[in-house]
């Protein structure tokens, strides 16, 4: 599988599906796209160079720890689902604000938001932290 | 900070500061056991902030809403019970873990055990506080995991191990059963609410004269009974013994076996007064008190001595409770109220003291033990004083709460007239002989007598103030609560049983209260003890001999031969079931499909094909349906599997392109994703497998494969020309409703995203849980696999 040609252009699309991954995420609410999208996106392309390379050759300078990825993400969803009850709404109950940058104009900030972010994470972190423990079984 | 913001942190303080606990650990290193004292102190100082208002007679009572849809909130209660308990839960959570700094090595894993501590203090006070059912029973359950955790703490002792699961099975199972008493509770009274209960004496009638009355009583005491080690469930409790010695002394002495005596005190207002309630509390209890009492002779373990004193003690709890007649319900209810509080505090110190004798001499085997009074004088000065209380000496607390029992027992043999009224006040005192003699037992044993030549350390001494210092003030308790009960009557006592029985209760508890029937039934105890104290040892050989002699007459027995059955059974059940090959689950999943659908098509007949079917396909889709088809007999046909996985991933791409053109853009998205990622996995895989298919199917298997993939496809093209224009009634689109509320509610575009994070986030929750336990599943899969071997 490690010919020069996925290698080639595995290098070519990385940066860019993974940056087109985070503008799926970030899009989602509005437009197509969103975190589960997104994080199969991410999923994909580090699987793909997982399977240019080698496991064992990326291994040896980019090794996170997938299982935190998911455990952030899955916290991150848990804690806005429940932020609602601090400010003594039922559970899940979401909030929309408008938001107005200097450069990015009118930006819209959803609790929603950050519960897709953690979706984000947990899809990635289980899909490549399963994709990760059946490839090192040897 | 009002009541109930006071009670809402004094539960969740715990779990929040446990959850960061392992952070804090890397800064403390070995000081951590200080800030779980910490914390539990904090807890306490909560409860201690609501204690003015309960005692001045008043309940506090609140509510967050959770889903107030479905009813189902998190609501706190506190009363006199809840706060008594607060306190108990709280104050002694306070000694051990200070304990714990001296006790445990550092060598331990240290964030490990205070972490759990901390999680089971938090779960047992949302249980005292809890004002629905179902929340009680959550936490109920959450003490039991953590006590699960706690007695298997050393994971690699296997004594450890069947203690904790044998814990596990009993106290958990028991908690399933309180659920269904709470549900058939529910369906009496119509309500989760206990103080609306409580307080509404109609429901309150109807409860006692509904034919279901008899049924949520057995349930629930069964829950109580497995908790608080009574009747047949008292076995796992002398197994939990194997937990660190200050566990034993917090979860299996001082608080979490008193859960069951707690749910007893709850329901007490509801079910007492009724003959059902005098012969299932009060007979169990009576039982429990006898049979545990003799069996402690046998113990030579001095935590096994402790552990049948507990059960038996709570058994003492439950025959009070229990105690009850039509005209007066709760005989026994300031009685037990009153032990409960002193059991807590003299057993604590006993527990806190076997962990000193057995912490310096490095063995817990009485036997071994004796004249240790002059090495360790603190430590024999404390655990009589705690053991004295136990044997109902005056002037200690338990020589108070005794002749309250006798008392309760008294009368209650009274109002039954007949044999009873000697029955019953017999009973109690043989109990309290039982109680004498092991008391005695563990002071004569280990600290009286000669000091045994061999298998003890030379130098032993008292330990440290770490230690001692808990085990002092509890011992400072026990004198003073018997020296001024006025003390603990007042501030806890009656707050309690007027909350048990429903009115305002005055008590008046004296040292000294004249030539009584129930000091003399007490003078009638030590004077039986001593004598059975002198045959302790024949008392103990002939139980080892019995039991020797019929192996079978034994509870452990049964539940010993019951979970090896099970083992094997499940062995069997499940190499039956799930022999390996994933084609066998396809084949069961898609039979039972086809056998679900099968039911409603021979229901309808020939009307299962709609009549005026539209097949009106525009060419390009007729196009792609063609390429489908083309590819998906590929994928079936081709002999290679790196074309036929092609041709699978250009079936799966054309169905995205079919999805664009039915503008779905979301769905298309991901259905290339996840046909993108399935292909790269299926690469992985095919490098470490042949190239070609090897095995030769047999015909009939082919055959049987194609008929069911056949029978799958029909049922599907049916349901779906059914779903889009066929006789099923055509119910209003979903969509209609999704697409006007998106904007407007969620403030959202793109629909599809709307509902996977805002109007079903609830189930997304879900799958994205089930995705990170699916991940470590596997994890575990491909890493446990080497241990076996």
């Amino acid at each position: 599988m490690t010919t020069l040609i996925t290698k080639t252009v595995t290098k070519i699309c990385l940066p860019l599906v993974i940056l087109f991954s985070i503008s799926l995420l970030l899009a989602g609410h509005n437009n197509p796209g969103g975190g589960f999208i997104g994080g199969v996106m991410f999923a994909s392309v580090i699987a793909l160079t997982y399977v240019a390379f080698g496991l064992d050759y990326i291994k040896s300078f980019f090794n996170p720890d997938w299982g935190n990825w998911f455990g952030f993400g899955l916290l991150l969803a848990a804690l806005t689902a429940f932020s609602a009850i601090a400010f003594s709404h039922n559970f899940f109950r979401s909030a929309v604000e408008f938001v107005h940058l200097p450069f990015f104009g009118e930006i819209e900030l959803v609790s929603a938001g950050l519960f897709d972010i953690g979706v984000y994470f947990v899809v990635i972190g289980g899909l490549l932290s399963i994709f990760k423990n059946v490839g090192d079984d040897e | 900070m009002d009541s109930f913001t006071a009670i809402t942190i004094a539960v969740f303080l715990p779990f929040v500061l446990a959850g960061i606990l392992p952070a804090v650990a890397k800064l403390l290193k070995d000081k951590i056991g200080w800030y779980a004292s910490a914390t539990a102190l904090l807890s306490l100082l909560m409860v201690a902030q609501v204690a003015p208002e309960i005692i001045h007679g008043e309940t506090i009572q609140g509510t967050i809403e959770w889903l107030p849809s479905m009813g189902i909130n998190l609501s706190f209660y506190a009363d006199g019970l809840s706060i008594m308990f607060g306190f108990i839960v709280s104050g002694i959570g306070v000694i051990i873990m200070s304990y714990s700094n001296g006790y445990m090595s550092t060598k331990e894993d240290l964030p490990r055990y205070y972490q759990q501590l901390l999680f089971f203090m938090g779960s047992m006070l949302g249980m005292v506080f809890s004002a629905n059912t179902i929340q009680l029973f959550i936490f109920w359950e959450l003490t039991s995991i953590t006590s699960f955790m706690l007695i298997g703490y050393w994971r690699n002792r296997p004594m450890s191990v069947y203690g904790a699961t044998k814990s596990l099975l009993i106290t958990a199972s028991g908690g399933l059963f309180m659920l269904a008493g709470f549900l058939v509770l529910h369906a009496i009274t119509g309500t989760f609410d206990i103080p609306t209960i409580l307080h509404n004496e109609s429901i309150r009638e109807a409860l006692q004269n509904h034919h279901l009355f008899i049924y949520a009583l057995i349930l629930i005491f069964i829950g109580a009974a497995s908790k608080s080690a009574q009747g047949p469930f008292y076995i796992w409790l002398p197994n939990a013994m194997e937990a660190p010695t200050p566990v034993s002394a917090f979860l299996h002495s001082a608080t979490m076996v008193k859960a069951g005596i707690y749910l007893i005190a709850r329901i007490h207002p509801m079910f007492s007064g009724t003959e059902a309630w005098f012969i299932l509390v009060s007979g169990v209890g009576i039982f429990t008190m006898l049979l545990a009492g003799f069996l402690a002779f046998r113990q030579t373990d001095i935590k096994g001595i402790l552990a049948y004193s507990t059960i038996s003690q709570l058994a003492y709890l439950m025959t009070m409770y229990g105690y009850t007649t039509h005209e007066e319900p709760g005989i026994g209810v300031a009685a037990a109220t009153f032990h409960l509080l002193n059991h807590a505090t003299f057993k604590a110190c006993l527990f806190l003291v076997a962990g000193i004798v057995a912490h310096e001499t490095a063995t817990r085997d009485i036997t071994k033990m004796g004249g240790l009074r002059k090495e360790m004088p603190i430590t024999f000065i404390v655990a009589t004083i705690g053991a004295l209380s136990m044997a109902g000496i005056p002037p200690l607390n338990g020589f108070l709460s005794k002749e309250m029992f006798y008392e309760a027992s008294v009368e209650m043999g009274h109002l039954l007239g007949g044999p009873y009224t000697i029955l019953i006040p017999a009973l109690a005192v043989l109990g309290g002989v039982f109680t004498f003699a092991y008391s005695i037992k563990l002071i004569d044993g280990i600290f009286l007598g000669k000091r045994p030549t061999k298998g003890l350390p030379e130098h032993i001494h008292d330990p440290s103030m770490v230690m001692l210092a808990p085990a002092i003030f509890l011992a400072g308790l026990i004198i003073l609560f018997g020296l001024v009960p006025s003390i603990p009557v007042h501030n806890f006592i009656e707050p309690t049983v007027s909350g048990i029985i429903l009115e305002e209760a005055h008590l008046h508890v004296k040292l000294w209260h004249g030539f009584t029937t129930s000091l003399m039934m007490t003078i009638a105890t030590f004077i039986l003890g001593i004598l059975i104290y002198t045959q302790y040892d024949r008392i103990a050989e002939w139980q080892n001999r019995f039991n020797a002699m019929f192996p079978w007459i034994s509870v452990n027995y049964y539940y010993d031969g019951a979970v090896n059955n099970a083992k094997d059974v499940t062995f069997k059940f499940s190499s039956r079931m799930q022999p390996g090959p994933v084609k066998n689950y396809v084949i069961a999943v898609l039979l039972l499909t086809l056998a679900m659908f099968a039911i409603p098509a021979m229901m309808l007949g020939t009307n299962l094909i709609p009549q005026n079917l539209n097949f009106d396909v525009p060419l390009y889709e007729a196009l792609i349906f063609l390429f489908m088809i083309v590819a998906a007999l590929g994928a079936a046909l081709l002999p290679r599997y790196l074309p036929a996985i092609i041709a699978l991933s250009g079936l799966g791409y054309l169905v995205a392109l079919l999805f664009i053109y039915l503008q779905a853009p979301d769905l298309a998205l991901t259905q290339v994703l996840v046909e993108t990622l399935s292909t790269i996995i299926f690469l992985l895989a095919l490098v470490k497998i042949p190239q070609k298919f090897k095995e030769h199917i047999p015909t009939t298997t082919l055959a049987r494969d194609l008929i069911i993939s056949v029978a799958v496809s029909v049922m599907i093209f049916i349901l779906l020309i059914n779903a889009t224009q066929g006789i099923v009634a055509p119910f209003e689109s979903l969509s209609y409703y999704f697409i006007e509320k998106s904007l407007a509610l969620a403030g959202g575009h793109n629909i599809v995203n709307v509902i996977i994070v805002d109007f079903r986030g609830y189930d997304t929750l879900g799958e994205i849980s089930v995705l990170c336990l699916a991940a470590l599943g596997v994890y575990n899969l491909i890493h446990s696999r080497g241990e076996d071997e």
